[in-house]
Parts: structure tokens; C-alpha cells; sequence
């Protein structure tokens, strides 16, 4: 256990990887945003499972993406989630939409705007915060762009 | 149509207290919700041979309570506690929500395997926030979710609703009518927990933000409590005390959202869209055939979803509905008519087939839609777990 989850200040949760995710994980720790893809019918597919939803196969494997996206849904939360969001509310969550795939979704923290700013196909680009010494999470900054 | 419509009936119906934190253990308040509902229908303990319900206590993130009698009923347990265990013979029990074992019962019923099942809900409000994700690992589904602050389930439907308000240029400004006028239903409920404490307007479009667009009173409240229903065939339920509602068709829902989300705006107009397919298919209805509608209503939106789903609204014109006062009582469709779950308490769905088993049975007082034929109850938010369930008139 690392310092940090010893110590009195609570730490968000963090993903525990699994058979299905630990490449994504793993991935996203090397700061690299990599999608599980079938290898037979070329579906992504996230969150990562042992067979592919579309066509059974069980051939899957992480590809690395653009890290493009753009805002699919958002939501500002104001109710802690629990004791390691203190000090970090009100927290903007978005759904993003990876450029590689039409209903491609993923949630996260979104970065570089504002409550105000936030608008439906706002283009977005990933970027990893680091929350442990082997955990990084992808997030998303607005990129700037008129969307 | 389904071989077995109109087959089976509620016969009976009771609540206990619904209250936030009750005194009462969760076991004894069981007892008083069947109890009530036995004597609704002019039966007693010994009469029941069918026990159904979903025991779960639906926290997210903390410990869940798994103690019998105190955070969860087990129809097992139940069966002894009312000291009738050696007479039932049907016993359900769904990881699901509690309207799949609903289903469950009423096919119990229909097929003879049991002649009086109770269906009841039990629900116990944890100690400490409802919500609070205090593990320090987030496996499973919540790996995606949790790290993000994304735990909290109102904030779920929040960007449901978001996009909706996105898309079709609402704010909360049209929700408020909706939420207004269904406190003023539960007004008109003896077992509403906000009965007393009707709100205006401002309060809504004031109230504590959980997650925008989704403020305290977009979401149903946590109670301790319980709510039984009484289902027996419909040629039994004629000898008994009440009207009966007859069941005329049923459905339950099974379309996922992708796995790394909760749930989207779009999977939840296909699944609503798949449950309405099948529930009208099973009843031989369709959305004009109905009079009353009972639309879940644990986060406000899925009211307008289902009316969407259903068929009753396009999409992107439910909440227009609701706005314009077409779901109040007096209105084309009156809509969860006892106040739904916002008003009455978490039942997780009892709520909404009680109200619609009583409308077509006369049984709802100053609320009452007048001459109530058919009413339509629907569940959850149309993703898989969801079930609907269509009530006819059982006398003219
Ligand atoms: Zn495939």
C-alpha cells in the first residue's frame, strides 16, 4: 500500500484492473489511450469484456487511439461522491464520444473550460492525471474549437 | 395477446409508515404492509401461500446491509416471521427490481402454483449518506465510473437529462410544472411521505443542486417502509373484498447501454421502445387505449422518456407534455396520480403498480380518474430490468 492510501487524506477511489481491463489500465498508466478492438469483425468496444458484443469473437485486443472526442453529455456534481472528492467539488463529468466510433463513450473529468462553456460536440482531446504512482486516469481538455 | 391476460388480479393492497428513519425494524414494518394487505381483501395470514419480492438493498459505493428482519426481508424469512412458513408454496425472489418478481407471482397465480402471493418491497434507508463511495478500490462496472466522481446515480440520469434539455433547447423551467403538480397529488395520498408539504415553482427551480440538471426534488426520497400487493386469479378475486384490477399484459426490458456508461438518452428511448413493443403486445393495447399512466419516476426524466417510449409523445415532446399540464389530474393523461415514488418514497416501482391497480378499481379517493379503465405502469428507466404492466377495469 503506498503512502498516499495510508495517509488521513482519502484518496478517490481507483480502478482495480481486471482480466478484461487490465490493458486499458495498463495503457492509460504509460499515457497511452487504448481501446479494446476485435481483431475479426473491427468493432471497438469499451469497456473492455473477454468477447466481443457484436460478433462473439474472443480475439480482442488494445489499440491505441487518436484521443480525439468530443462532448457527448455532461453532468456538474455538486453531492460529494464520497470522502476522496472533498475539496474537489462541484466536479464537471462529461460523457465523451471517441472519434473512432459513433455511441464509442467513455466518462470523465473534464479540463480546460468551464460550467458555461460546455456544449454538445465540443471537441475534446485525452490527457492522463496521474492519482498514484502506478494509476493514471484519462481525462479530457477542451481543445478550444468552436465545435 | 398474451394467453393469460386478464387472468390474474390485484386483489389486495397495504403500506406500512413510510418514514425516513424508523424506530420500527424492517421486519415488523413488513408484517404490517402484508398484514394490511391480507385485510384489504378480507384474508388472513393463513390464506397466504406465495411470497415474492426483491431483498437487496440498492446503496452505492458503502457496505451494503445484508442483516434479516434489519436491512433486507427474505421471503423465506418473511414466511416464518408471520409464523405461516409450511404454507407456502411459492416463494420468489429477483436480484433484479421487485416488478420482475411481480411477474414472477403473477405467473405463480395463473399457472396454479400458488392461489394468494404477496409481492412486497421492504426497503431500509442505510445510516450515514445513501450515497458514498468510501472504498478506496472501484471493481467491476464501478471502475469506470467511481475514480470520476461519477458514483452518484442522480448524476447518471443528469446527463440524460442534460442532453435532452441539449437537443431540444428545455431547461428546468419546463420540468417545474411536472414536479409541482405531482406534489399536489401526493397531497390527495394517505401514504405519501411529502403529503403535508406541497411545494410552488420557486422551489423547484431553487432546490439543492445533486448533480445538474438534477436537484433534491428530481429524486425520489429513501425510506424505510414497506408496500404490498395481494395477486390471486381473478375468478378468486371476485368472492374477495375489494374490486379487482386484472392484469392484462405484462413485459420486462432488455436492452443494455455500452458497458463504460450508466446509461444514455438514446439506449434509454430504444429500451423504453422495447418494453412498450412488448407491453402492448401482451395486453392487445396500445397508448391510446389507455386513461392513467404510472411512469417511473425515481429520477424525474423517465417520466417523460417513457411517455416517449411508450408511444404516447415523440421523442422530444414528452416533457412538453408534462409542461403544458397534460399529465396532471384533470389532464388528457393523468400521470402518476398519487405523486409516483417523488411523492409517496423509494418502493422501487410498487408505488407505480399500486396507483395503477387502484385507478381501475376506484380505490383512489379525491385523486380518483373518473371511470379509469385501463392504466398503464412502467418500471425503472426502460434499460434492461425494466418491466411494464397494463391494469384493466375488472366490472364495469
Ligand atoms: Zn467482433
Amino acid at each position: 500500500m503506498s503512502e498516499a492510501q495510508k495517509g488521513a487524506v482519502p484518496m478517490r477511489p481507483r480502478p482495480l484492473p481486471d482480466e478484461a481491463s487490465e490493458g486499458y489500465w495498463q495503457a492509460a498508466n504509460e499515457g497511452c489511450l487504448a481501446i479494446q478492438r476485435c481483431q475479426d469483425c473491427r468493432r471497438w468496444n469499451h469497456a473492455p469484456s473477454l468477447n466481443c458484443p457484436a460478433c462473439g469473437s474472443g480475439d480482442l485486443d488494445f489499440e491505441k487511439v487518436s484521443g480525439e472526442a468530443t462532448l457527448f453529455s455532461w453532468t456538474v456534481v455538486h453531492h460529494s461522491p464520497g470522502p476522496g472528492f472533498a475539496g474537489k467539488l462541484p466536479l464537471l463529468v462529461g460523457i465523451v464520444e471517441l472519434a473512432e466510433q459513433p455511441h464509442l463513450l467513455q466518462v470523465a473529468n473534464l479540463t480546460g473550460c468551464s460550467e458555461g462553456d460546455l456544449h454538445l460536440g465540443m471537441p475534446l482531446h485525452v490527457e492522463f492525471e496521474r492519482i498514484a504512482e502506478d494509476c493514471a486516469l484519462p481525462q479530457f481538455r477542451a481543445t478550444g474549437g468552436q465545435g | 395477446m398474451w394467453a393469460l391476460s386478464n387472468k390474474v388480479a390485484v386483489a389486495g393492497i397495504g403500506y406500512s409508515a413510510l418514514t425516513r428513519r424508523s424506530e420500527t425494524p424492517l421486519v415488523q414494518l413488513a408484517k404490517n404492509a402484508i398484514d394490511t394487505a391480507l385485510a384489504d381483501a378480507g384474508l388472513t395470514r393463513r390464506d397466504l401461500d406465495g411470497l415474492a419480492t426483491s431483498p437487496g438493498m440498492p446503496r452505492y459505493g458503502g457496505a451494503k446491509g445484508t442483516v434479516e428482519g434489519v436491512d433486507v426481508v427474505t421471503p423465506w424469512f418473511l414466511g416464518e416471521q408471520l409464523g405461516v412458513q409450511n404454507r407456502i408454496a411459492y416463494t420468489g425472489s429477483t436480484n433484479g427490481m421487485v416488478t420482475q418478481a411481480f411477474i414472477d407471482a403473477a405467473m405463480a397465480v395463473a399457472s396454479g402454483v400458488c392461489t394468494h402471493a404477496v409481492v412486497y418491497r421492504a426497503l431500509h434507508v442505510p445510516p450515514g449518506s445513501y450515497v458514498n463511495f468510501d472504498s478506496t478500490f472501484a471493481s467491476g462496472q464501478d471502475q469506470y465510473f467511481a475514480p470520476f466522481g461519477f458514483s452518484v446515480p442522480p448524476a447518471w440520469a443528469a446527463t440524460v437529462l442534460r442532453r435532452y434539455f441539449e437537443m431540444f433547447g428545455y431547461s428546468r423551467g419546463d420540468m417545474a410544472r411536472y414536479i409541482v403538480d405531482n406534489r399536489a397529488n401526493t397531497q390527495l395520498n394517505p401514504n405519501g411521505y411529502w403529503r403535508g408539504k406541497p411545494i410552488a415553482r420557486d422551489d423547484y427551480l431553487d432546490a439543492r443542486m445533486i448533480a445538474d440538471p438534477m436537484s433534491i426534488l428530481d429524486c425520489d426520497i429513501p425510506v424505510d417502509g414497506c408496500a404490498a400487493i395481494l395477486l390471486t386469479s381473478a375468478e378468486r378475486a371476485r368472492d374477495l373484498k375489494q374490486k379487482p384490477a386484472l392484469l392484462s399484459g405484462m413485459a420486462a426490458g432488455t436492452h443494455s447501454p455500452p458497458s463504460s456508461v450508466p446509461m444514455t438518452l438514446e439506449d434509454i428511448w430504444t429500451g423504453c421502445e422495447q418494453v412498450a413493443e412488448r407491453i402492448w403486445a401482451s395486453s392487445g393495447m396500445g397508448p391510446t387505449d389507455i386513461d392513467n399512466a404510472h411512469l417511473y419516476d425515481g429520477f424525474s426524466p423517465f417520466v417523460f422518456l417513457w411517455l416517449e417510449g411508450l408511444g404516447i409523445c415523440k421523442r422530444g415532446e414528452g416533457l412538453a407534455f408534462l409542461r403544458d399540464g397534460h399529465g396532471a389530474l384533470g389532464g388528457k393523461l393523468p400521470i402518476n396520480t398519487g405523486g409516483g415514488a417523488l411523492g409517496e418514497g423509494r418502493l422501487h416501482g410498487m408505488t407505480q403498480i399500486i396507483e395503477a391497480a387502484s385507478q381501475v378499481s376506484d380505490r383512489c379517493g379525491e385523486r380518483q380518474v373518473p371511470g379509469a379503465r385501463r392504466a398503464i405502469a412502467t418500471i425503472s428507466n426502460g434499460l434492461t430490468k425494466s418491466t411494464g404492466f397494463v391494469f384493466s377495469r375488472g366490472e364495469p
